[in-house]
């Protein structure tokens, strides 16, 4: 039986920073009902960002505007055990699915809130996109070298949103067992831009000054001589010669064992402190030799090291043996897209095993089920229905996914 | 208050990024976490952020190797409800005390692992720093950047996708645990970490149209979001986005003091030579502006926008803090007691029944041993042999 077998989380988000924390929820074996517009999630659009925070879950289609709509909600969120969503400030409670609202059906539910900045202070009213907290947070600063005049650079995979989203799942989780021990629910809320100042937690001040702390150079090769890509005769490769020990055998290997006792860089401050000086060193002797070479080389010499694998765009990973045979990759069919294919089990349980769910549902893919479950009658469901309460995909189904 | 975690004890003898930060999660809010350190400390003490990743926690130095230090550690797992471990698959199990061993011991402990790469793999074995799982996981391939080719990502991605996984499954095993009474086996990887990260981007789709994989492909120059970022007067940098959930109330145009700007139709409408140069235009006028003016009246005009600065500076460096870094209760002051002063990040999750708290700053190797030790019995002479650097 999966971890979080048997519990119900209610999920009333859109786009990205809300859907994804719920289904990771679904892994690991919560039931994820997402209560979503009739008119579709507004992600919906952009096909690939909306399946990678769908699946798994149930779907129910509702217009909440409408008292019929906001009935059901209630209903749903009676039976929570976990309350998600991502709306900007106020709009929750004024659909009538705010914390105190929630309170009232169901005391003790954990309510979470994902927002773009926070509950409070000068910017809490704006949503937003990853990418400003990416600025926010220097993100975009050190990924584009900035310092040495490049102009910055967005991390293209929406890590903010995505941090926003786990961030949610650790204090759902933490906030469910606590409820578990001592019956209390509570609310909680993260944000895109906590989240990305935890990507940047490595900076720090002290008295009042900016420690140090390792850049990249001007080609985005890495942070250190030792510790960083180069070109080779036909590619690339990735070292990591972190120790002493690792430092002189380099040098061995790239043929100038005088290097590891040289002045300049006999220690790892002193590499730092004589980086480039170093590096333009290097750099000439790993083009002489292909990677292969240089990776046999660097295995053989303890040197840690890797080729970069070029996926073509994930692909190569979605049907890696091994990634495959260790349950790394899920594979699911939609009723319009086909087979799929998105990463797997990100975490693994010896007793209590990871539960993927099927493809992202279409628009109001269970309402009736869902429904049904509630108490409702085919008479009141097919009402609901002509009243543009509720919607369940028909011939009609206006979206391609 | 307590914090909702409050009870929990945690054993952390992870290293590098991934485990200290997620075990970070937990302990601020409110498990005891007991950092488990080799004699000498842990070797990463010097890295940058280890003053920052490895606070709210106490330490105690054992030599696990020591069939002596092993029996104390031992005590330490009887009342544990978490270990939590970053090596190699297999290193554990070697030194008598992988997940076999520990769960006979005490069966409700959960067992958090997160090795670079998952056992089993093929890669297991190779080294685990996070730039080499960068490499061989296709991160640094998908990164665009100033050349063709991979490019180093600054941020270190695996991990910092790690760092979520470890105390989720912790806490999906504690709400678990509530069931079953007994503990298990969690484990994650770097790996597993890169992965997550992937999930809008990195997919197979059967009967997708080509444009499909497009809209969210790797471009040069490097795509959509890129964008939008625009240099403005002394060299400085923002980033505009095209959303805020709010109806603005001049546009970015007549912000920027554009002269006949057309509207966003008829922008779109054009050809793209036609759009390029105004977009050109567009750069030229940013320019001309000093960024953090800039910056106040696109939000008071209700565009989402930032000042692209380093986290330093939004910590107050040279400046004030950012506002809502402030507003948010992420400027922490934290006494260190190595560094002395310092200012870091605050605690990212909030729960507000039991709100979470820094719990003291990074402990010192060992600082911890006489009143852990000492409360299970250990006298001075005892704790200074199993704790000793071995000649």
């Amino acid at each position: 039986m999966p971890a979080l077998d048997g519990v119900l989380v209610v999920d009333f988000g859109q786009y990205l920073a809300g859907p994804f924390g719920p289904m990771v929820l679904g892994d690991l074996g919560a039931d994820v009902i997402k209560v979503e517009p009739v008119t579709g999630d507004g992600m919906r659009l952009a096909g690939k960002p909306f399946f990678g925070c769908q699946r798994g879950k149930r779907d129910i289609a509702v217009d909440l505007k409408t008292p019929d709509g906001l009935a059901i909600a209630l209903e749903l969120i009676e039976r929570a055990d976990i309350v998600h969503h991502n709306m900007t400030a106020g709009v929750a409670s004024r659909l009538g699915i705010g914390f105190e609202d929630a309170k009232r059906v169901n005391p003790d539910v954990v309510y979470c809130n994902t927002w773009a900045y926070g509950l409070e202070g000068p910017l809490a009213h704006f949503g937003g996109l990853d990418p400003l907290y990416q600025a926010s947070a220097g993100l975009e600063y050190e990924a584009g070298a900035a310092h040495t005049g490049n102009a910055p650079l967005y991390y293209r995979f929406g890590m903010c949103d995505a941090a926003n989203a786990m961030l949610s799942v650790v204090g759902c989780l933490a906030a469910l067992y606590h409820q578990r021990r001592t019956g209390e629910g509570q609310d909680l809320w993260t944000s895109l831009f906590d989240g990305g100042a935890l990507f940047a937690s490595d900076a720090l001040l002290v008295d009042g000054e900016a420690l140090a702390r390792p850049r990249l150079d001007k080609g985005l090769h890495g942070v250190s001589a030792c510790y960083r890509l180069y070109a080779t005769q036909d590619g690339w490769i990735q070292i990591a010669a972190v120790k002493e020990v690792e430092w002189a055998s380099l040098c061995a290997l790239l043929g100038v064992p005088e290097l590891a006792d040289d002045a300049r860089f006999a220690v790892v401050d002193l590499r730092a402190d004589n980086r480039s000086e170093l590096e333009a060193l290097l750099e000439p002797l790993f083009l002489n030799k292909t990677s292969m070479f240089w990776t046999r080389a660097l295995d053989e010499g303890g040197v840690p090291n890797e080729i970069p694998n070029d996926t073509n765009g994930g692909q190569q990973v979605l049907f890696d043996s091994d990634n495959v045979a260790l349950g790394l990759v899920a594979e699911y069919e939609h009723p319009t897209m086909g087979k799929m294919r998105q990463f797997g089990e990100l975490i693994g349980f010896s007793d209590t095993p990871g539960n993927i769910g099927g493809p992202p549902p279409r628009v109001g893919e269970n309402t009736r089920e869902i429904l049904e479950w509630l108490g409702y009658t085919d008479d009141r469901i097919e009402k609901l229905s002509s009243d543009g309460v509720i919607y369940w995909p028909r011939a009609d189904y206006a979206w391609t996914v | 208050m307590a914090g909702a975690l409050d009870g929990v004890k945690v054993l952390d003898l992870s290293w590098g990024i991934a485990g200290p930060l997620g075990v970070l999660l937990l302990a601020e809010q409110g498990a005891d976490v007991i950092k488990v350190e080799p004699p000498g400390g842990d070797p990463f003490r010097s890295y940058s952020g280890y003053a920052v990743w490895n606070r709210s926690r106490r330490s105690v130095t054992v030599d696990l190797k020591n069939p002596e230090g092993q029996a104390a550690f031992m005590r330490l797992i009887d009342e544990a409800d978490v270990v939590v471990e970053a090596f190699r698959p297999g290193v554990m199990d070697r030194l008598g005390i992988g997940y076999d061993a520990l769960h006979e011991r005490n069966s409700r402990l959960i067992y958090s692992s997160c090795p670079a790469y998952p056992e089993g793999h093929r890669l297991a074995d190779r080294p685990g720093y996070d730039a080499l799982v960068q490499a061989s996981s296709g991160q640094q391939w998908e990164q665009p950047g100033w050349r063709m080719g991979p490019i180093f990502l600054h941020m270190p991605m695996p991990s910092m996708g790690a760092m979520f996984l470890v105390p989720t499954g912790i806490l999906a095993a504690l709400v678990a645990r509530e069931e079953t009474g007994s503990g298990q086996h969690v484990t994650t990887s770097l790996f597993q970490g890169a992965l997550l990260f992937t999930t809008q981007i990195w997919q197979y789709v059967e009967k997708a149209p080509a444009a499909f994989h497009d809209l969210m492909g790797k471009s040069y120059p490097p795509g959509i979001h890129q964008q939008m970022l625009f240099e403005v007067a002394d060299e400085k940098w923002v980033h505009a986005s095209v959303m805020s959930g709010l109806i603005p109330t001049k546009s970015q145009d007549e912000l920027l003091g554009l002269e006949d700007a057309p509207d966003p139709f008829a922008f779109m409408a054009m050809a793209p030579e036609e759009r390029e140069q105004f977009t050109m235009k567009r750069r030229v006028a940013y320019k001309g502006h000093d960024r953090d003016v800039l910056v106040s009246n696109f939000q008071a005009h209700n565009h989402a926008i930032e000042a692209v600065i380093t986290m330093e500076e939004a910590l107050g460096a040279g400046a004030t803090p950012h506002p809502q870094l402030l507003a948010n209760n992420m400027v922490a002051t934290v006494e260190d007691p190595e560094l002395g002063t310092t200012t870091q990040i605050g605690v990212p999750i909030n729960l507000q029944g039991t709100p979470g708290a820094i719990q003291g700053p990074q402990p010192m190797p060992g600082q911890h041993n006489a009143e852990i030790f000492g409360q299970l019995g250990y006298s001075e002479s005892d704790i200074a042999k199993f704790s000793a650097v071995r000649a």
